[in-house]
């Protein structure tokens, strides 16, 4: 995984936290204000900040390494390498949807993953060495990084769907309504990321059971990470059958995927306690 | 004579209550009549919207407005409200000019009050005085739309339920748009979302006929009312402008064909009182009832950047409403001054033949110059008397003037010429006296 970082990559990781910190700003100011200049404003820092952050990752784990040196990891990195996919998943969703609302709260949540992640030091864990230079653990840890990105964006789009869609059965749309696509648009963005999300979290459980067995000899140990996450799997897959059968959408999915993003939490909070599969460990 | 005003709007009673009470234009006539048989009610007329229901009426005294509030019914009594002489005048004023209106600007209101009084025109109720404070009202709003920006960007309903659609919807390629019943707003919205792209339109009303006919008009399919059931399966916007007297769409059928659409959004837009469309219905998912209330309010969120042309458009409105009220000022005055100079031009009459005959070998040219010269002294004295009591009208002045010459008469208190005035000035010399009556003014 990743290794410590060197002061070039901490000098890029902070002007990264810069640009977030002002793609942010002006997303917020756009909430406000909206005017198309704080949009493209916002868009242009989030995308310099996702770039450079990348170039960061790059740099800490030495391109001829990509993904297989590290024997040491901390919680912040994993934090910050979810921050910079959310942010790239945002990216993506912006320029297929156009979702400024989206921006305004994608840069704020980054700032506050990405400051606790890189000025907050935290424990260094090991990382078992029968999975040095594993390419199942490497396809593992970037699946469930675009995973969780999708959901957490699908989480968020579902939460703005739940409140727009209170206020227009409230009959009081209010600014935030105003500043949204339509409910029809969330929807459809929100079901296809929660597709997105199951699809990479099959592929991160699936490469999870074989680094599993690498590292303890065992495809599915009991623990609560695993729990979670194949929960979350499953409420993934039930929303989609009910979606595609029997025409499911709106709020009841909105609030599946609420449901299903918080088991992924918990997945995290599984992995971060130490009770997460024994190859990788604190 | 007191002009009243009796009714309730919006601003006082909720469209549940609105509905029960609003007169459908084929009974307003019968309810005019019923207006004008009561006792003191010399003109009236009734405006019934969707937002408002009022009765403007001339009576003898302020009682009449205790019987006219009955009329409206018990249902209204609690919310309805009286103004009286000034006051009438000003809601008459405001109304017209759309700055009572739900959505401040909105053009609607101009037609309806000229339909109003049309209505009581043709009904005998519309006497001159209600007809002339109409007839400034309407031009006042007509001011009013020119002269201020009240109206730039004043939304109509059926363009906020079309907005509203497009954020519920997104992009209406592709939908279907089912137009129930023939009503006007329903036609601009239908015609609205037509043109956004809506994949189809489909027009059904009670007699399929008329649906044939809208049908052409709007570009939409005529389809028959009995298979509703089907077509809320298939439309994505319901556009309800119906006359029906109950639901047309309740919720027992949308929550049978949201099972059947699997749970595709639907926005049932209900343009109409009363309403077509069971409210309840907007509890089920995905389903969103909006009626004119729920539509107006959001017009009127969205209205802030015109509220700053609302003060110049209530200033225009005043300045009517003053210089109409100045008219009827000076002709409450009238009376006096026609008869102190009648009695002036009796005497210098009267003096100038004595005079000629006492000069016999005058010729006809130098006699007239005589009768001229007596003219011109009266004009001449009576010049400053008249503009003093043209400007204050009815009141101490004119009853001083009228004891000082000798004016009382003989029949008891001087004829009252009309209380609204023509909109051009009196010419001199001044007119006969006619029936006055003069609106009390606020202290």
């Amino acid at each position: 995984m990743l290794a410590d970082g060197q002061p070039m990559n901490a000098i890029l990781v902070h002007i990264a936290l810069l640009a977030y910190t002002a793609g942010a700003a002006a997303f917020l100011t756009w909430l406000l204000r909206p005017r198309a200049l704080w949009a493209r404003l916002g868009r242009i820092f989030l995308l310099v900040g996702v770039l450079v952050h990348f170039a960061a990752f790059a740099a800490t784990m030495g391109i001829a390494e990509l993904g297989v040196g590290a024997d040491s990891w901390k919680g912040g990195q994993l934090f910050s390498l979810l921050a910079a996919v959310i942010v790239l998943g945002y990216l993506i969703l912006d320029w297929r949807y156009d979702m400024p609302v989206a921006g305004a709260f994608v840069g704020p949540f980054t700032v506050a993953v990405m400051v606790p992640a890189h000025l907050v030091s935290s424990t260094d864990r090991a990382v078992s060495p029968q999975l040095d230079h594993s390419v199942a653990l490497f396809v593992h840890v970037g699946s469930a990084a675009i995973g969780t990105a999708a959901l957490a964006l699908a989480f968020g789009l579902s939460l703005l769907y739940l409140a727009s869609e209170k206020q227009v059965k409230a009959k009081r749309p209010g600014r935030l309504f105003a500043r949204l696509p339509s409910l029809d648009l969330i929807d459809r963005a929100g079901y296809r990321l929660a597709v997105w999300g199951f699809v990479f979290l099959s592929l991160a459980i699936a490469t999870g059971s074989l680094v599993s067995r690498q590292a303890a000899g065992s495809t599915m140990p009991f623990a609560p990470k695993q729990g979670f996450a194949i929960l979350a799997w499953a409420l993934l897959a039930a929303l989609i059958q009910a979606r595609l059968v029997a025409g499911w959408r709106g709020r009841r999915v909105a609030m599946l995927v609420v449901a299903g993003f918080a088991l992924i939490v918990c997945t995290y909070v599984g992995l971060l306690s130490g009770t997460s599969v024994p190859g990788v460990t604190a | 004579m007191t002009l009243v005003c009796v009714g309730l709007s919006h601003r006082e009673a909720p469209i549940a209550v609105r509905e029960q009470i609003a007169v459908p234009a084929a009974r307003v006539k019968e309810r005019l009549d019923e207006l004008r048989a009561l006792p003191g009610v010399r003109e009236a007329m009734l405006l019934s919207t969707c937002n408002r229901l009022e009765i403007f009426a001339v009576a003898d005294g302020r009682g009449a407005g205790e019987d006219l509030l009955a009329k409206l019914g018990p249902q209204a009594a609690p919310h309805a409200r009286c103004h009286f002489d000034e006051d009438a005048l000003r809601h008459l004023f405001r109304v017209t000019a759309s700055l009572d209106s739900m959505v401040v600007g909105e053009a609607q209101i101009l037609g309806q009050v000229k339909e109003a009084a049309a209505q009581a025109q043709e009904g005998g109720a519309l006497g001159p005085t209600l007809g002339r404070a109409v007839e400034r009202a309407l031009s006042a709003a007509k001011r009013v739309r020119t002269e201020t920006e009240i109206a730039r960007g004043a939304v109509s309903i059926s363009s906020v339920a079309v907005k509203l659609a497009h954020k519920l919807l997104g992009d209406l390629t592709g939908r279907s748009v089912l137009l129930l019943g023939t009503g006007e707003m329903g036609q601009l919205a239908a015609r609205e979302l037509r043109s956004s792209g809506a994949h189809e339109l489909l027009v059904a009303n009670r007699s399929f006929a008329a649906a044939e006919e809208l049908a052409r008009t709007v570009g939409g399919m005529p389809v028959a009312l009995t298979e509703l059931p089907k077509l809320l399966e298939r439309a994505d916007v319901v556009l309800c402008s119906t006359a029906a007297p109950s639901f047309v769409v309740t919720r027992d059928a949308m929550s049978k064909a949201l099972k059947q659409r699997r749970y595709r959004p639907i926005f049932l837009v209900d343009l109409t009182l009363p309403r077509n469309v069971e409210p309840s219905a907007n509890e089920l998912e995905n389903v969103y009832v909006y009626d004119l209330d729920d539509l107006e309010s959001v017009a009127a969120r969205n209205g802030e950047a015109r509220e700053t042309h609302v003060g110049k458009a209530e200033a225009i409105v005043e300045e009517e409403l003053k210089a109409l009220l100045l008219q009827v000022q000076e002709r409450a005055s009238l009376p006096v001054l026609a008869r102190l100079r009648a009695q002036a031009e009796a005497v210098a009459r009267a003096e100038a033949e004595r005079t000629l005959s006492g000069l016999p070998g005058l010729s006809e040219a130098e006699q007239k110059r005589v009768r001229a010269m007596a003219t011109a002294i009266v004009n001449k004295l009576l010049h400053q008397p008249t503009a003093k009591l043209r400007s204050e009208g009815a009141g101490p002045l004119a009853d001083a003037a009228a004891s000082l010459f000798g004016l009382e008469s003989p029949t008891g208190p001087a004829p009252q010429p009309d209380p609204v005035p023509d909109p051009q000035p009196d010419p001199e010399p001044i007119p006969k006296p006619d029936t006055v009556v003069q609106f009390a003014r606020k202290a």
